[in-house]
């Protein structure tokens, strides 16, 4: 008993300090900074060497530093994209960090970003499919917007536009509905992946608006609904928000 | 009868004997000198120092001597009123710098678990004021160069309460993430003899603020 006390404050004091300020802010290791000074104030960070994430010991969010032609090349894409945002929506929204990586998986399915509104990060993999990346970078962005914003994005109001026989499935990777292609035929969804959950057709309609902009043109009468849906609660968080 | 003859010291052996009474001084005076850490640090005295908004300085002392930090109420209104409300009612005083990151960072104030008499190191760092939590203030522009200094939070914003820190070193990841209150303008030589331990996240048996008053 008489050690106890002293072992117990050991453990306790020499908890591993982390000096890197960046782990403090936003809680990933082995970041380094890319790029701070941007028009809106976004930070944009690189694996400098793989890094796991997780709320347990499982750690099951895994993504791998990259070489910097590849970096400086997305960075590009990605800043063009991100730039389309004021500071004051990203403000908002609570997106302050962009974490450029390869191969990001959780729990081993791959996969183009990971949002968390809390540390204001967006971990976005740089490797993803060049056809849909763009499109891909404001998906992400729409999770940020509904998770800050999850009253106002409704799912059940949403899931009354689709045909009543239709139905999402429990989870975005319940089932091998993936493909990012744009139907030609839209029957109330523009991608297969928009079926998985309502979340996602929410993020694939976003993206969409933000990628073709005006060009989006849809006879659909459930995408028409789905786009002013979209829009209209778009507009409550920035009135002068621009698709 | 035996005589001893007297004899004389050889040439070698004085030299040996001055040497040896030299190494005995110096290495007495070195450990004088080293165990008064403060002995090289300048003591800034607030009286020989004009300043133009005196409302605004604030005088912590230290170990080492005085840290002078001017505020902002400009840039941080809710949170430097705060602060001044804290130093007023002399709630700093005997609160350790529990946290020090050598060269990076130094953070006091935590009036529940970091206080002289009841420190404890379990808890310390996770302390109330008693006041209440305040929002952060990050919209306005600053510079979080050496020697700025800001007011602490939890992971998440808006969790202000009564501890603060002062940076050893540039750090513009800061800016827009901590609430500015103000920057040292003399001392800094005194936090950096601030007590740390490497690798260690609280300092054990930390150093303490002796004071922190308003020069008004």
């Amino acid at each position: 008993m008489i050690l106890f006390r002293p072992i117990l404050l050991f453990f306790i004091l020499i908890t591993p300090l982390e000096a890197n300020t960046i782990y403090n802010l936003i809680k990933i290791p082995n970041l380094e900074i890319y790029e701070t000074n941007t028009k809106n104030k976004l930070r944009y960070l690189y694996a400098a060497k793989p890094f796991k994430l997780g709320i347990n010991i499982k750690k099951n969010i895994r993504c791998f530093d990259s070489n910097k032609e590849t970096l400086d090349k997305k960075y590009t894409i990605i800043n063009k994209n991100l730039n389309r945002y004021s500071s004051d929506f990203l403000k908002k929204i609570s997106l302050k960090y962009i974490v450029l990586c390869e191969d990001l998986s959780i729990a081993n399915i791959n996969t183009a970003g990971i949002p968390n509104n809390v540390t204001r990060t967006l971990i976005l993999d740089i490797k993803f499919d060049e056809t849909y990346i763009e499109r891909a970078i404001h998906h992400e962005v729409f999770h940020m917007i509904q998770s800050n914003y999850k009253n106002i994005f409704d799912e059940a109001e949403w899931k009354n536009f689709n045909k009543k026989e239709f139905k999402y499935s429990e989870c975005s990777t319940c089932n091998n509905k993936w493909n990012l292609d744009t139907y030609n035929r839209t029957k109330g969804f523009l991608t297969e992946y928009s079926r998985s959950t309502a979340m996602e057709d929410m993020a694939e309609v976003f993206s969409h608006l933000m990628f073709y902009q005006d060009k989006i043109y849809n006879d659909d009468p459930i995408i028409k609904k789905k786009i002013r849906f979209i829009k209209k609660n778009i507009s409550k968080i920035d009135n002068n928000f621009k698709f | 009868m035996i005589i001893i003859n007297k004899i004389k010291i050889t040439k070698s052996e004085r030299v040996i004997l001055v040497f040896v009474i030299l190494l005995g001084v110096f290495t007495l005076g070195s450990l004088l000198i080293i165990k008064d850490k403060c002995l090289f640090v300048k003591n800034y005295d607030p009286i020989d120092i004009q300043f133009k908004n005196r409302e605004n300085v604030a005088v912590l002392n230290a170990n080492c001597g005085n840290v002078i930090i001017e505020l902002y109420p400009d840039i941080s209104p809710n949170t430097v009123e705060r602060f001044k409300t804290l130093i007023r009612s002399g709630a700093y005083d005997n609160a350790a710098f529990h946290r020090v990151i050598e060269n990076k960072l130094i953070q006091a104030g935590d009036l529940e678990f970091g206080k002289k008499e009841n420190l404890d190191y379990g808890k310390v760092g996770s302390g109330k004021s008693g006041l209440g939590l305040i929002e952060s203030e990050i919209d306005n522009d600053f510079k979080y160069e050496k020697g700025s200094v800001g007011f602490a939070r939890t992971f998440q914003l808006n969790t202000e309460d009564s501890q603060f820190f002062i940076i050893l070193q540039d750090e513009p990841l800061f800016e827009g993430e901590y609430t500015p209150v103000g920057r040292v303008l003399y001392g800094m030589e005194v936090l950096e003899k601030v007590k740390f331990v490497p690798k260690f996240n609280i300092v054990p048996r930390p150093d303490f603020i002796n004071s922190l008053k308003m020069l008004d």
